[in-house]
């Protein structure tokens, strides 16, 4: 009999990796009401921008690139988690922009634009980037192996497990605890009010959008290194982000986080006891929540059941 | 000049000459106006579409060589592509469009075995000539064969074979398979636990991978907990390259040893410290054999303006070349494109090693259509020439000590008679 406790820590570790794949997905959602299909291409930007500040030949003029690459490689790491989301943020800008004229009418015309655009970026990036395969190199520091259990483990795991819970609470006071969170929030809630009282909500929709963007673009850095990098991983990343909402409950921050754990715990532990079930375990956990709650976990009440 | 007038000559004359002027060319052109017109099924996008696209580089390569030397049979070759995107539903969809609309006579090109499978179903009800060049499931010469089918890798049981004896007396008994949940993992993890039982080896346990897992740490923790002495794997494409990748970052590349039946070049590419254990191989760049600098040049020279191509062709360009390269000499040996007759002109086909830039001479069995060649095996080259050579080939094996003999129990071909003629 295998010993539960490694694939317990896997599975919650994993699920904490859903969880940053899904957040910026979540926030669109949950405050917008947009359901963002580039989602999983600017996850796969955010990859690709960090591959080229990581790599010889960083995106700078001559003097800055010289100054950059005498960084320790733990700097220029650090750095790059900042600046890659705020270059894929500009893009989010332009696609938020191109939205608006979608903001009030039929859910489909936000949905073909999205997807429009994801196959632009992808495109983009085979333009830009080629075909091939990257590797998204991380410090010395954060890489190799350690033992846990008698089992070897990667390093590089949870500091991205640990990079998780980080966003996820910095997402958390921004939208809980904040002023921009609050007006947010009562904008998704009744947008006609909220104008009325003198706000500039095309504003903090674009806020939201963006900050959304770069969740995506920091979410597909730190999964580089495991994943690898290539022009359609965004697809890797847009189905469990759309199925981890849908399970969580539209809306709900915590029932996102809730079910992207529940995910991975599906996945580790079917990995390790039933392998050939360990993608379909996800679809299952999905069926069997949204068939006693259709609303998933954390849903709010739709007005047909009140 | 007897028995005939001048003036009846002159007229006889001139009204030949008006003859030949008119249906002579007219029948010179309409052979040179009607070209032979190819399908390219190549994965461009999905699991395999990095190595689809190296695949479609080969085989345009092949294409633009024999239209410089004026085509085949005096008719120019004509290709139009679309991407399979990994995907057997759409590949069906394609190879449907291609048959029944464009008008492609013959079709080229597969890696991922689901796409191969589905592209030889529909190719079947048309007799349309079908040549896999890049999937190397068992499963495509054995139970999926077909007639108007030939494939041209090196097939999975290929490879397993030339590395399990020695892997099972040198290393140990004890494995573990990690095998892709479709039809190219199944075949060639079947084949496997044949091979390793047969060396008096045991299959412990068989871990079933499904298909875009990218996240392979609770396979390799159980791994670890089960302790193997080997794991052989049957993994294709993204997914392969994701197991690769995570297996180097644990560190777990050399202990347990790692078997892989092949290691396609623009997966390895992308990654090339992923690499490790021992796998499997039809050709490689630097290949100490006459003929091959010179093909590299070549591919290199037609690739140049190509910015997503490797800067070297491995064995997956090169499979989709020599495909193509032998099937226009098959058509001009036929001296027909007759569908029947280049079949007839490819089965049991004997090709030179010195042709095939490979150690030993390849052949076509005309039981299965599997193309049998050398294979080589490697392992990540400690010490590499340059940053193109990651490759250290340990050994090679004639094609002969590695064919795949269940295959042609499984292979039903049918006869000549119940193939649909087609004629390009």
């Amino acid at each position: 009999m295998l010993n539960l406790l490694p694939h317990l820590v896997n599975g919650l570790m994993l699920g904490l990796l859903f969880a940053l794949i899904a957040l910026g997905f979540t926030l669109i959602v949950g405050l917008m009401e947009q359901i963002n299909l580039a989602h999983g291409s600017l996850f796969a930007l955010g990859a690709y921008v960090a591959l080229q500040f990581l790599g010889p030949q960083p995106p700078l003029p001559p003097e800055a690139a010289q100054h950059w690459l005498a960084l320790a490689p733990g700097w220029r790491y650090a750095l790059t988690l900042l600046i890659a989301p705020c270059v894929v943020g500009v893009l989010g800008i332009a696609v938020e922009v191109c939205m608006r004229r979608t903001y009030g009418k039929d859910p489909l015309y936000g949905l073909l634009l999205t997807f429009g655009a994801a196959l632009v970026i992808e495109e983009s990036i085979r333009l830009v980037w080629g075909t091939r395969d990257h590797v998204l190199a991380v410090p010395a520091q954060m890489s190799g192996a350690f033992i846990f259990q008698g089992l070897i483990w990667s390093t590089y795991r949870f500091y991205a497990a640990g990079l998780a819970i980080l966003v996820i609470a910095l997402t958390w006071l921004v939208i809980e605890k904040t002023p921009y969170g609050a007006v947010i929030k009562a904008g998704a809630h009744d947008s006609e009010m909220v104008r009325a009282l003198g706000i500039n909500l095309p504003r903090y929709r674009l806020g939201v959008f963006v900050f959304g963007t770069m969740l995506a673009a920091f979410a597909g850095i730190v999964i580089a290194p495991i994943w690898g990098i290539r022009p359609h991983m965004g697809v890797d990343a847009v189905i469990p982000a759309f199925l981890i909402i849908v399970l969580g409950g539209v809306g709900s921050f915590w029932g996102a986080v809730l079910a992207a754990l529940l995910v991975g715990l599906a996945i580790g532990l079917t990995g390790a006891y039933a392998s050939e079930w360990s993608l379909l375990s996800i679809y299952v956990l999905l069926v069997a929540v949204v068939s006693f709650r259709a609303r998933g976990l954390f849903g709010k009440k739709s007005m047909l059941e009140a | 000049m007897t028995g005939i007038s001048r003036r009846r000559f002159v007229q006889t004359s001139a009204m030949g000459a008006a003859f030949a002027g008119f249906y002579g060319p007219w029948q010179h052109l309409h052979a040179q106006a009607r070209p032979i017109r190819l399908g390219l099924t190549n994965d461009a996008s999905g699991q395999f579409g990095n190595s689809g696209r190296d695949d479609h580089r080969g085989i345009r390569m092949a294409i633009e060589e024999q239209n410089a030397k004026g085509g085949v049979l005096g008719r120019k070759i004509e290709w139009i592509t679309a991407d399979t995107e990994s995907n057997p539903a759409v590949a069906t969809r394609v190879a449907e469009r291609f048959i029944t609309r464009e008008d492609c006579s013959i079709l080229l090109g597969a890696l991922h075995s689901g796409v191969a499978n589905a592209i030889t179903q529909v190719a079947n009800k048309s007799g349309t000539i079908y040549l896999n060049t890049n999937s190397s499931a068992p499963s495509e010469a054995g139970e999926n064969c077909s007639r108007i089918k030939f494939v041209w890798d090196g097939n999975g049981s290929n490879f397993i074979k030339a590395a399990v004896q020695n892997a099972v007396n040198t290393i140990g008994k004890n494995w573990v398979q990690l095998t892709n949940d479709y039809v190219y993992g199944h075949s060639t993890a079947a084949t496997t636990k044949t091979l390793v039982e047969k060396a008096g080896g045991k299959i412990t346990e068989n871990l079933l991978v499904p298909q875009n897992t990218r996240d392979f740490t609770a396979y390799l923790l159980k791994i670890q907990q089960l302790k193997p002495d080997v794991v052989s794997t049957a993994m294709g494409g993204d997914d392969n390259k994701a197991l690769r990748e995570q297996v180097a970052q644990l560190g777990m590349g050399e202990n347990p040893a790692w078997i892989e039946p092949q290691a396609d070049w623009p997966d390895v590419w992308g990654a090339p410290q992923s690499l490790s254990g021992v796998f499997g191989t039809t050709w490689y760049h630097k290949l100490e054999l006459p003929g091959v600098d010179e093909f590299v040049k070549r591919w290199q020279a037609f690739n140049k303006n190509d910015t997503g191509a490797i800067p070297v062709p491995g064995n997956v360009s090169y499979n989709g070349y020599i495909a193509t390269r032998e099937l226009f000499r098959a058509i001009e040996r036929a001296g027909s494109t007759n569908n029947i007759q280049i079949i007839r002109a490819l089965e049991g086909l004997k090709m030179p090693a010195a042709e095939r830039m490979q150690h030993f001479d390849a052949y076509i069995n005309p039981n299965t259509h599997q193309v049998n060649q050398t294979i080589y095996l490697a392992r990540k080259n400690p010490k590499p020439g340059d940053n193109t050579d990651h490759f250290d080939i340990l050994s090679w094996t004639e094609p002969q000590q590695v064919e795949d003999e269940a295959a042609p129990g499984k292979c039903k071909l049918v006869p000549y008679e119940q193939v649909p003629t087609v004629d390009a």
